[in-house]
Order: structure tokens, then sequence, then C-alpha cells
């Protein structure tokens, strides 16, 4: 009997959501521990469908496929399956959503919503990511808007209600115009399949608007989530006023939902037009890392830092994306995973220090090394691996994305293109060393005398993202041999070895 | 002449004449209702039976029981047992007369399910005045200020755009020579004309017919009395206002201008036109207003003629394309089957909450999440499976219809509606925060009825389970859509 | 000169015009009224017209004015009705004093 991974994955969290739900009067202990106990075997199965992924050459791009008749009359079906790619991105979810119930152990208000909509949320991700079917995976894109609402506008802070729904409306917009592109395409193709679109060559096939239109309609909903200069604005706020924990979903998962939707999508259905686009979306790409890394250097506010240094990195996405190379493209692929642990702690630790601190003003805080060091060597090793020292994730990503983009010879610009954006990196080092010496050196503060430093279940947190972080310093083959599986479907990639 | 086909009618008519008669003898609340809902059960087995049958024309081709009939009688049945349900809490400020009420209620259902058999212009007049004329006395029934002045509105606006339907009838009878719609269409086909403006009187005809039913779905320019209307009707009569009128409203639409005006393609090819652009404006004015209201009731009753504009999208497509388009027409049946559960499930709600608090600001809502989770869990369903996110009918029901506007070359209609939904993000959000994040005005529990709630988990029930598995109603609307005689 | 088709089409459609009038641009509830009765009539005048010398034998368009006669009757009852609450709850019966809730 074939055992469904997939489905399982995906809907043990939803599981435990209503697990949570049905508990009569439950404690907060209680419910952190049931929400705990199903991310984790959503996590330990999603490591075994890795482990089981067929890497050779010879294996066909979607694995582990499940398919049932859903709705015919559309021509829509419930087809669950990964490929390299969205594997990755499969346990960046399931990883993160482990983490996040971590680090949201301490939420006591409302608690039983809290971790059903946490649990919600992540089950719409997983779905993004391992959804065939086009409606499949418009619907879960859209199923996440209302957990993210919610967590956002009850448990956030500051103007949360303005942030949510300016977070709701930026996102419906897209994903509006996402729709109407998904409908075209199927038109156009006749199926709702990802894997059969991405097979056929669309450049020949007579569709209602030209191919470029459902390209746009399509990289808009896109764009917006990864997000794309000028999109970008509704992150910060989101950021800003989210809860820790949602923030570290957002920044580790949600903007990867962008990504590999440019990925699938925008190049893997498109090449010939993505082609045409690639040099204005490259120095869109410029743009992002640029202007997101000098105006995070004018941020006071520790936790808006940390939001808009990701628009510079996922500017390297979108570099890495349509340079259009396998190399560049794997590389933005991990640089996708790199991101989503980085970012994902760093805004841990930034939660962290907010809580013990009550302050996240960079102009006032300081010299906290002396008080709580665990939080400071963690701090410093997300702060080296976001401006991509060597030995951590960061490096790995950076560097093949930089390699990837540089020798393409798809996009003439791309050297000039990808020169400037590695001058983002100077900039990265430069906030981000600034903000440790701000925050961590300098003379000790008397108010913070008495803060404690991590405790065992943070800790817990916090090393494990070290762990990951170092492991794909160290060794990012284990990841780039999957997503090589993925890249190589992808017709489009011109110097392909 | 097969009076079986006809047994949904005669049955609940017959229900009609019992509730008034038992009105006489005893108008206690669980004998009214539970009769009433008998009859509700009974039309609905007959109809049932008449959905296996053969669709075929009855009268001489007025009515054809064909199962695109049968799929709106099922709507207007559903509407009706959520009606009653939702009635039997509300009831009390029309005690004295609460036969008569419930007797009108069923009469205007029986009009209704009339007009979604008729195929022949005598017929659907009758039995379009017959609902409304019901619908005009239950407006204005609690005989208070707002509401009889919701009623007299109605009754005079209403009366207005059935004349001129009528007046626009009497021009394609003019023309034609025959009130049966098959007959017309032939008629007009050997006409041979090349265009509208050939012949003015066609024109005429059918610009007055589709304003007198653009009044009945509430299309731009003649939604004006929707919200006067919805705000002052007692609020069970508005949600039924809201599905079942506008339900069998589009699917009287839908056969006039279907089978009397498809052919020739540009015949066709123009109204489809008219629709669309009737449809634009009609979703951008009643989402831009909506932000505005304070009222619930007013909210909900613009936010209806929006839902009505995306469902003439439906309209268009029909027409539009090519070919002949039974995808437009299932999509169309869905999507109203899907606004009838969501719509209804939010008026139940928002009767609860009044009955409680007494009023229908939005103001009001604050805090509901905390006072009455359940009425407010449900309310949140119902707003957000109207503004078509997931896992509700609500998105299927979109997708469907947009899908079959797509497929007849309607992108750029898609796409004005699409980005239509995003203004109504605003104020369905609006109010599903209050509920959870404002503060409540006081810790009191709102309580809710025994009916009340019941017809509120069936509404919302129905919407889950459609939003999940929706081939269920999928398939049956695909039959109704393709048996179109 | 002979009455033919055009003259009948032509009276109903200035009775239809003078009882549209009636009802956008008159204030009392009852004139409002006789104006959809006048709308009403006109188009029977024109069914009765196009039936006579349309479809001499078939008496469809004289059927149906019976039945737009029968109709406006009762909703002219039920109108009358409406009014007659309005007139109680408010004393007054012109349509642009009854605005609680703003148009």
């Amino acid at each position: 009997m074939n055992i469904p991974y997939l489905t399982l994955i995906l809907f043990l969290p939803v599981a435990g959501a209503i697990v949570v739900a049905l508990l009569p009067k439950p404690e907060q202990k209680t419910i952190r521990s049931v929400a705990l106990v199903f991310t984790l075997l959503s996590f330990f199965l999603s490591i075994g469908v890795f482990l089981g992924f067929d890497r050779s050459s010879a294996a066909g791009t979607m694995q582990f496929e499940e398919k049932l008749s859903w709705l015919p009359a559309i021509g829509s079906a419930y087809h669950l399956g990964v490929d390299g790619i969205s594997l990755v991105m499969m346990i960046l979810t399931t990883l993160i959503g482990v983490l996040t119930i971590l680090v949201s152990w301490k939420v006591t208000s409302r608690p039983r919503e809290y971790f059903i909509w946490l649990l919600v949320l992540e089950t719409s991700i997983l779905g993004v990511f391992t959804s065939v079917d086009l409606i499949m995976f418009f619907i879960f894109w859209e199923v996440e808007l209302v957990p993210m609402y919610f967590l956002i506008s009850i448990w956030g802070t500051g103007r949360k209600e303005y942030s949510a729904l300016k977070y709701v409306i930026y996102t419906i917009t897209g994903s509006a115009l996402m729709l109407a592109g998904i409908l075209t395409l199927y038109f156009s193709v006749g199926t709702m399949d990802m894997a059969v679109i991405a097979q056929t060559d669309l450049s020949k096939a007579t569709t209602i608007i030209p191919l470029a239109g459902i390209f746009v309609l399509l990289l808009i909903g896109f764009a917006i989530k990864l997000p794309v200069f000028p999109l970008h604005t509704w992150l910060p706020d989101a950021h800003t006023d989210a809860p820790t924990a949602v923030s570290v979903v957002l920044a580790g998962v949600l903007l990867k939902m962008g990504g590999y939707g440019m990925i699938r999508f925008n190049v893997g259905f498109f090449p010939s037009v993505a082609e045409d686009a690639a040099p204005i979306l490259m120095a869109l790409a410029v743009v992002n890392v640029l202007y997101g890394a000098a105006i995070t250097l004018r941020q006071t506010d520790l936790k808006r830092l940390i939001a808009y240094s990701s628009v510079s990195h996922m500017g390297l996405v979108l570099l890495g994306v349509f340079a259009l190379t396998p190399v560049s493209l794997t590389g933005a692929t991990l640089q996708m995973f790199n991101h989503g642990v980085v970012t994902g702690l760093l805004f841990a630790m930034v939660g962290l220090v907010y809580d013990k601190t009550h302050n996240r003003n960079l102009g006032k805080l300081g010299g906290l090394a002396r008080q709580m060091p665990i939080v400071v060597v963690v701090f410093s090793i997300a702060g080296l691996a976001s401006l991509g020292l060597p030995g951590t994730s960061g490096f790995a990503a950076e560097f093949l994305v930089f390699v990837g983009s540089f020798t393409s010879t798809t996009v003439t610009s791309a050297r000039v293109l990808t020169l400037l954006s590695a001058f983002g990196i100077v900039l990265t080092a430069g906030y981000i060393l600034w903000m440790l010496q701000r925050v961590f050196y300098g003379p000790p503060k008397e108010e913070y005398n008495r803060v404690p430093d991590a405790d065992r279940v943070e800790m817990l947190c916090i090393f494990s993202f070290v762990a990951v972080i170092g492991l794909i310093g160290i060794y990012p083959a284990i990841l780039t041999n999957v997503i090589q599986v993925g890249t190589r479907s992808l017709t489009v990639l011109v110097g392909a070895p | 002449m097969n009076l079986w086909l006809l047994a949904p009618e005669l049955s609940l008519f017959f229900t009609a004449v019992v509730v008034l008669l038992l009105g006489l003898a005893s108008s206690r609340r669980g004998i009214v209702i539970g009769v009433s809902l008998l009859g509700v059960l009974v039309s609905f087995v007959f109809a049932a039976f008449l959905w296996s049958g053969t669709p075929q024309a009855t009268f001489n081709g007025m009515l054809s029981v064909d199962q695109f009939a049968v799929f709106f009688k099922f709507i207007v049945l559903a509407a009706l047992v959520l009606v009653i349900l939702a009635s039997a809490d509300y009831d009390y400020k029309v005690e004295q007369v609460r036969a008569e009420y419930f007797t009108l209620i069923l009469i205007s259902a029986v009009g209704l399910m009339l007009l979604s058999s008729a195929r022949e212009l005598i017929t659907i007049y009758v039995s379009l005045e017959m609902s409304s004329i019901s619908l005009y006395v239950l407006a204005g029934f609690l005989r208070d200020r707002r509401s009889s002045e919701a009623g007299l509105k109605y009754l005079l606006l209403g009366s207005v755009a059935s004349a001129t339907l009528l007046y626009g009838m009497s021009f394609v009878y003019g023309l034609t020579g025959k009130t049966e719609l098959g007959q017309i269409a032939s008629a007009i086909q050997s006409l041979s004309l090349s265009g509208l403006l050939d012949n003015p009187a066609l024109l005429l005809g059918l610009v007055l017919v589709a304003g007198g039913f653009g009044f009945k779905i509430s299309s731009f320019p003649f939604q004006m009395w929707v919200p006067d209307v919805y705000e002052g009707a007692p609020t069970p009569i508005t949600g039924y206002l809201s599905v079942a009128s506008k339900a069998a409203g589009f699917a009287a639409v839908m056969r006039i201008f279907y089978d009397a005006f498809g052919a020739p393609s540009w015949l066709g090819q123009n109204w489809g036109l008219l629709f669309a652009g009737l449809s634009i404006a009609t979703m951008t004015v009643g989402n831009i207003v909506a932000t505005a209201q304070a009222n619930i009731k007013r909210m909900m009753a613009y936010s209806s003629i929006a839902q009505a504009g995306y469902i003439m999208v439906g309209l268009a497509a029909v027409s539009m394309g090519q070919s002949v388009a039974p995808a437009a027409r299932s999509a169309l049946a869905f999507f109203l089957a899907s606004y009838t559960l969501t719509n209804m499930g939010a008026f139940v709600a928002i009767i609860a909450f009044s009955n409680k608090t007494n009023s229908d600001l939005i103001v009001d809502y604050s805090g509901m999440g905390r006072r009455a989770p359940l009425l407010a869990l449900g309310l949140t369903l119902c707003l957000v499976s109207l503004l078509g996110l997931p896992p509700t009918a609500g998105l299927i029901a979109k997708v469907y219809i947009f899908n079959a506007a797509v497929q007849q070359g309607l992108l750029w209609l898609v796409i004005v509606a699409v980005l239509n939904t995003v203004v109504s993000a605003y104020y369905y959000l609006r109010v599903v925060k209050l509920m959870w994040l404002g503060n409540p005005v006081s810790e009191e529990p709102v309580p809710s009825s025994a009916a009340l709630r019941t017809a509120l988990f069936l509404a919302c029930a129905g919407i889950l389970l459609l939003g999940i598995v929706p081939d269920l109603l999928v398939r049956l609307s695909e039959t109704a859509g393709h048996s179109l005689l | 000169m002979t009455v033919g088709l055009q003259h009948y089409v032509v009276l109903s459609a200035i009775l239809f015009s003078i009882g549209l009038y009636g009802t956008l641009g008159r204030r009392n509830a009852i004139v409002v009224l006789m104006g959809i009765e006048l709308m009403l009539n006109a188009a029977n005048i024109s069914l009765v017209a196009f039936s006579r010398y349309l479809t001499p034998p078939a008496l469809t368009g004289q059927v149906f004015a019976l039945f737009v006669i029968v109709v406006a009757a009762a909703e002219a009852a039920v109108a009358l009705a409406i009014i007659m609450t309005i007139y109680r709850n408010r004393r007054t019966i012109e349509v642009d004093k009854i605005d609680l809730m703003k148009w």
C-alpha cells in the first residue's frame, strides 16, 4: 500500500489545529505540546520524503505524486507532488513550523486561537509548495491570508490592524490577478496540471491574450509576495507589527512563496518570455538589493531593520531566478532556504531581546554582551550568516547566485548587474555589524543588569537554527543535489553543462 | 397537460392556504412553522422527483420543467427553509398576524418557483407579480415607520419596473406576434436582420425588458431601491429578498435572453456586451458604496448589489462566446446556490445579534467574538465566503464563474471583477475585525434560539461542504446548465 | 383619415411617458400610483393594438391585457394599504418627506 506521505505532511498541522480546537478547556501547556507534536510529526515525515527522494538523473521530476479527482468541471484535481525545488521549500516550511511553535512557547494571550491559526498557516504554506494543480495552488495561496490577518491583528503590536489590512489588500490584489492568469493559462493549454504545462511549449499554443500578458498577470502576485521594489511597502509594516513567531514565518517561508512561484510559473512555463523580461527583472533585483540595504542602514528599530534587510536579500533571489542559468537558479533556491533560516533566526533573536528588555530601539539598547552572552553569540552567528560569511549557509547561497548570474549569457548586461548587486554585500556588512555593535557592545547599561539570558526552550530553538545554518554552510550539496533535480527540468537554462 | 409537473408549486400553494386557514384557529408559533416546513419538505420531494425526469415543456409550452428550472426551485426552497427558521425568532414582532406572514412568504416562493420555469411572456409577468406583490406586503409588514417606508419604496419602484418590463414585452410581442420564448426566437431569426439598429422595436423591447429585470436582480442603474428596502424591511425578509428573489430573477433573465434573444449570434453578442457593461458598473458601485456604510443591513445591501455584478459576469459569458456555453449557465447556477446559502447565513447571524442588541449598526458588533463566539464564527465564515476566500463555497463559485467567462474570451471583465473583490475585502473584513478585535460594549452574552442556530448551522455546513468537496453540487449544476430546453 | 396601428402605438407611447413623468416628477404617493396605472394601461393599449392589427384571429394580446388588469388591481390594493399605514404613522404621503432612510 502506498502511504500518502505528502497528504500526511500537508494535513498534520491542521489535524493538530482540530485537536486543539476540540480539547475541552485546555491549558496553555497542553495546547503548545499538541502543536509541537503535530508539527514535529510533519517535519519528520518531510525528512523521510527528503531521504526517499530519487536524486538520480533518470528520476522523474515530480515524485511522491498523489492524484484524486476533485473538481472535474474546471479540470482541477487534488494533485500533490514534489520536485527538487518544492521539496526544499517543504522541508524549510516544516522546520520553521516546528521552530515557530518553540518561539511561541510563552504566548499566553488567547493561546488556543493563536496555535490554531499558526497550525492552519503552516498547512496552507505547505499546500502552496506541494500542489501540482493550479487551482489547488491558488486555493492554498489564498488560505494563508486568513490566519495571517488574525495573527497580525490580534497578537501583533503597534499599528497592528493597519498592517494586517495592508498585508491582506496587497496579497489579495496580487492573487486576484493571479487567478485571472491561471484561468487564461488553463484555457490556453487545457490542463491545470503544472507538470504537464511545464512540458508544453506555450509559444506554440493559441492563447487568449499574448503570452507576455499571462506572464505579467502571474508575476504581479509573486512580485508582491517576494517582495519586489516598488511593491514591497507592505513588508516592513507587517513584519514590524507581527508577533515574533509570525515574523519568523513571514520572513522564513511566506516570502519564499513568491520566489517559488516565479521559478515554477514564470520561468518554468514561459521560458521565452522570461528571457525577454530578464533584463528588466534583474535590474529591479539590483534596485531591491541596493535600495533595501540602503534603507536598512537608516533604521533605528531592530525589527524594522531586519525587515528591510529581507527586501535586500530577496533581491538576490530575484537576481538568481532571472539570470536563468542552472547555477543561479540553484543559488536562488538555496538563498531562499538560507534566508528562511537566517532571517527566521534573526527575528527570533529580536523577539528574545525585546521580550527581555522591552525595547527594540537601537538608540536605547547597548552593552547587552555581558548580560546575555548566549543571545549575543547566536545573534552574531545569525548576523554573520546574513552577510554571507564563509562557513555559513549565507555564503554558499550568495556565492552560487553571484557565480550563476555573472556567467549568464542570456541577459546581456548580467555582469554589470551582478557586480552592482554584489555591492549590496558591503552595505549588508555595514548594517549588520553596526547593529551588533549598537545592541551588544559598548558600555553595559544599568537598567538591563537583571535581564535573564535565554532559557532552555529558547536555547533549543535557537541552537537548532544555528545547526542548520552550519550544516548548509559546510555541506551545501545536501540541498543543492536535490535542487538540481528540480532545475534540470526548466527548459530555458542556457549554458547548461 | 400533466399536473404532476406542477406538483412542487401546487403543494407549496396548498401549504400556504392551510397555514392561512390555521391562522383563523390558532396562530401558535410551533404549529405555523411546523406546517410550513412540512410543506416545503413535500414540495422538495416532488421537485426531487422532477429532477430525475426528462426535460419537457408543459401547458402548451408556457412552463418548462427541466433540470435548470428544478435547480432554481431547490435554491428557492433552501432559502425558504432558512427564512422560515430565521423568522421563528423574529416573529414576535408580528404576533397578531403570524399566519399571514408565513402564508405570504410561501406564496411569494410559489411565484418565484413558477418564474424559474416560465417560458412564455404572460406566465413570466404573472409569476413575477405573484412573488413581487407578496414581497411588497412583507417588506412593509412591521407597519412601523421604517418598514412601511421600505414597503412603499419597494412597491412604487417595483411597479414602475414591472410596467417598464410589460411595455417592453408588448414591443417584443408586437414585433413577433408570439409570446412563447422559442417562437419569439424563430420569429426574430426569420426577420433576417443584420444588426440591432435595423429594428428599433426590437432594440426598445430588449432594453425595456432588461431594465425591468435589472430592477429585480438589482443591476445598475436600478439598484437604488436596494439599500432602503433592505434596511427597512423585516430582517428575515431582507435575507429572502436578497437571495431567492434574486436567484429566480436571474433564472428568468437567463431564460428570456438566452431562449428568445440567443440567436442570431450578433444579437447574443449585443446583449452579452450590455450585461458585461452593466456588470462592471453594478459591482463597482456596490463595492465602493458598501465601504462607507455604518449599518450592517445597508452594507449587506450594497454587498448583494456587488454580488449581482459578479453573477452578471456569468450572464455575459452565456452569450458572448462563439459557441454555446453551458459551462457559463452551470457556473451561474452554482454561484447562485452558494450565494443563497452564504447570504442567508449572514442574515441569520445578523438577526440573532439584533434580537439582543436591537441595533443594526456595525459598531455594535464590536467584541461579539467574545459575547457570542459561535454566532460570530458563523458570520465570519459567511463574510469570508462572500469575499471568496477558501475553504468556502464562495471561492469555488467565483473561480467557476470567472473560469466560464475567461473561456468565452471575457478576460478583461474577469480582471475588473477580481480587482473588485479586493475592494470588497475592506468592508467584509472590517466587520470581522470588529467582532474579534473590538472591545465588547457589554460583557452580556448574546443568546440565540434553537431555530436560528439550526439555520446558521445549516448554512455554514453547506458553505464548508461546498468549499471542500464542491463536486457534489457542481455535478448537479452541470446537469442543470445542460438541460435548458 | 383612418385610425391605424401607428396611432395606437403613439397613443400608448404618450400615455407611458405621461405615466413615467408622474412617477418620477410628482410627490404625492397617490399621484405616483396613478402614474404607474397609466404606464400599465399604456402597455395594455399597445398589447391589444398589436394583437388586433398584427395577429387578428389570435387573442393573445387581449388575454395578456386582461391578466395585466387583474394584476394591476391587486397591486393598487396593496399600494393603498401601505400608503394608509404611512399616513397613520406620519400624517403625510408626500414621497420626499418619507425619507427616514436616505435614498
